[in-house]
């Protein structure tokens, strides 16, 4: 294989092609996605930012492989999606912990099941509880934490399985605005300490802009990519910048309404 | 602070609770003597310090062939066998049915059908098979045990969140670590509500049992009084039924408290 060609899959970790998904339903097809087509490069924050019900959800399925393509190409690392692997982490908007699980029970589940001996996962669990800031909370069930130390330990979860592609559908979408700008600014340390490619939907235009090293605002549903948007502002980004006021203001104006 | 005053909250409720259960114990003990010393029905039947007294007598001592304790002995006995393997059975189709479409399509309707018949009714069969001995007593326990057990069961596997499931696929489990790691332990406050009936099921079956054929147990303690036309014998058979059926319902729940400490919030 050639430098380059290795390089090529490198740098797209994630190929979307012409991608459609549609579900079946009483009043017949029903299109969520049409001709759908995202590169996600190696160690970049992609966020996907449209509206309400605009399909995002649907497009981290597909990516995770919990849901299947109806037409197009979604390739994971030069290969077809199949199903879902650990190499591409998700961190739901409800959670998804494992509620008779402590919180090292949910971060080690991934190695447990894939056989990693006690002391080895329980280690390499340790170290991600303490990156997402759980230290003394290992033993707590997730009923015992608040809504911000859940997703917490969805993101250790989902990291300590070391993925090459984490995937969050609205992560924060649940918490209270105090919370949310704390876990923004968490995530975003949690990325610079331990860098991967990153797909983060959110309906938030802060949230996106404060994150994304590239913005993909999507249409309303079918949805599709509407404009691409490449932030290069520096990190951590002032939310009362000019800059950022203004790339706010033009991607708001762009955005179709919900209504 | 607050914290402290909702334990205390909660421990003064207790023993509100205690108290109101004590007065209404000893009403009850009080209008049964006044019942036997001034009704006629109540005059029929032996009052709350004969029976206590036969009760405290009998414990340890002799009624019929063996002590009170011994007769709890050997009801308990049947109960423990037929309901161990019969909740066993019960939760392993209740899971399957409800996580496999397959195994519900085929063994729903079939005991949809068998549920609704009490296990007493199966006594007759019982015999048949197994005899008169603990055979077929511990058939009729498994039978009440395992058909209470098995809708919570299934309702417990068919509820699972989905997005949980998803998640473990993601995290890497197959489909068998699915099953062990995710579907059984989130049916487990399913399948104790199952337990709690079937305990209590299995405990009224083993006395009919009892009642039909055996030489000991509490079940046998009321059939040897009404032959012998001992009402103290009877009725201090009812009251330790009474207290032991208790007691089960204690040990379950406390039982369940631990088991399912991460479905509670605020401890």
């Amino acid at each position: 294989m050639s430098m380059e060609q290795e390089r090529g899959i490198e740098n797209s970790i994630i190929e979307c092609t012409g991608v459609c998904k549609s579900f079946e339903t009483p009043e017949g097809e029903h299109q969520v996605i049409k001709d759908f087509n995202l590169q996600a490069k190696e160690n970049e924050f992609l966020v996907l930012f449209g509206p309400g019900q605009c399909g995002k959800t649907t497009m981290i399925n597909l990516i995770a492989g919990f849901e299947k393509v109806s037409g197009g190409s979604l390739k994971f690392m030069g290969k077809e999606i199949a199903k879902p692997d650990p190499s591409r982490g998700v961190v739901f908007q409800s959670t998804a912990l494992f509620p008779w699980m402590t919180t090292m029970g949910n971060v080690e589940y991934g190695l447990k099941m894939a056989g990693v001996k006690k002391q080895e996962r329980q280690k390499r669990a340790q170290n991600y509880i303490n990156l997402v800031g759980l230290q003394g909370f290992e033993k707590s069930y997730p009923v015992q934490l608040s809504g911000g130390m859940r997703q917490r330990v969805g993101i250790a979860r989902a990291y300590c399985n070391e993925p090459k592609v984490m995937l969050m559908d609205e992560p924060f979408g649940a918490l209270d605005a105090q919370t949310r700008y704390l876990m923004q600014e968490e995530l975003q340390r949690i990325w610079e300490a331990e860098k991967r490619t990153v797909i983060f939907v959110t309906n938030n235009i802060e949230e996106a802009l404060y994150l994304a090293d590239r913005i993909l605002v999507l249409t309303n549903c079918p949805s599709t990519v509407k404009k691409e948007y490449i932030i290069d502002l520096p990190r951590p980004r002032n939310l009362v910048s000019p800059e950022f006021l203004a790339l706010r203001k033009e991607i708001t104006s762009i955005m179709d309404s919900t209504l | 602070m607050m914290k402290k005053s909702v334990l205390k909250g909660r421990a003064s409720d207790k023993t509100i609770n205690v108290c109101c259960a004590c007065a209404a114990i000893g009403l009850f003990l009080i209008l049964w003597y006044w019942g036997t010393a001034a009704t006629k029905l109540g005059m029929m039947i032996p009052g709350p310090l004969e029976v206590l007294g036969a009760i405290g007598r009998g414990l340890f001592g002799k009624v019929g062939r063996h002590s009170i304790m011994a007769h709890v002995g050997y009801s308990m006995m049947r109960v423990m066998i037929g309901f161990a393997v019969g909740s066993i059975a019960g939760v392993a189709l209740g899971l399957l049915m409800g996580w496999y479409g397959i195994a519900e399509a085929v063994f729903n309707p079939l005991f949809r059908i068998i549920r609704p018949i009490p296990p007493i009714a199966w006594i007759p069969i019982s015999i048949i098979w197994f005899g008169l001995g603990e055979d077929a007593k511990i058939f009729l326990i498994f039978l009440a045990a395992f058909s209470n057990t098995t809708l919570n069961s299934m309702a417990g596997a068919k509820s699972v969140d989905p997005e949980v499931i998803n998640a473990a696929k993601m995290l890497g489990a197959n489909e068998r670590q699915i099953f062990t790691t995710i579907v059984l332990p989130a049916s487990v406050p399913s399948i104790f509500a199952g337990l709690q009936v079937a305990i209590s099921s299995s405990w009224a079956t083993v006395l009919a049992a009892e009642m039909v054929r055996s030489s000991e147990g509490l079940g046998w303690m009321i059939v040897a009084g009404m032959n012998n036309n001992d009402m103290i014998q009877i009725l201090s058979g009812i009251v330790m039924i009474g207290i032991v059926g208790f007691i089960l319902a204690i040990i379950m729940r406390k039982a369940e408290e631990v088991l399912c400490r991460w479905n509670k919030s605020g401890e």
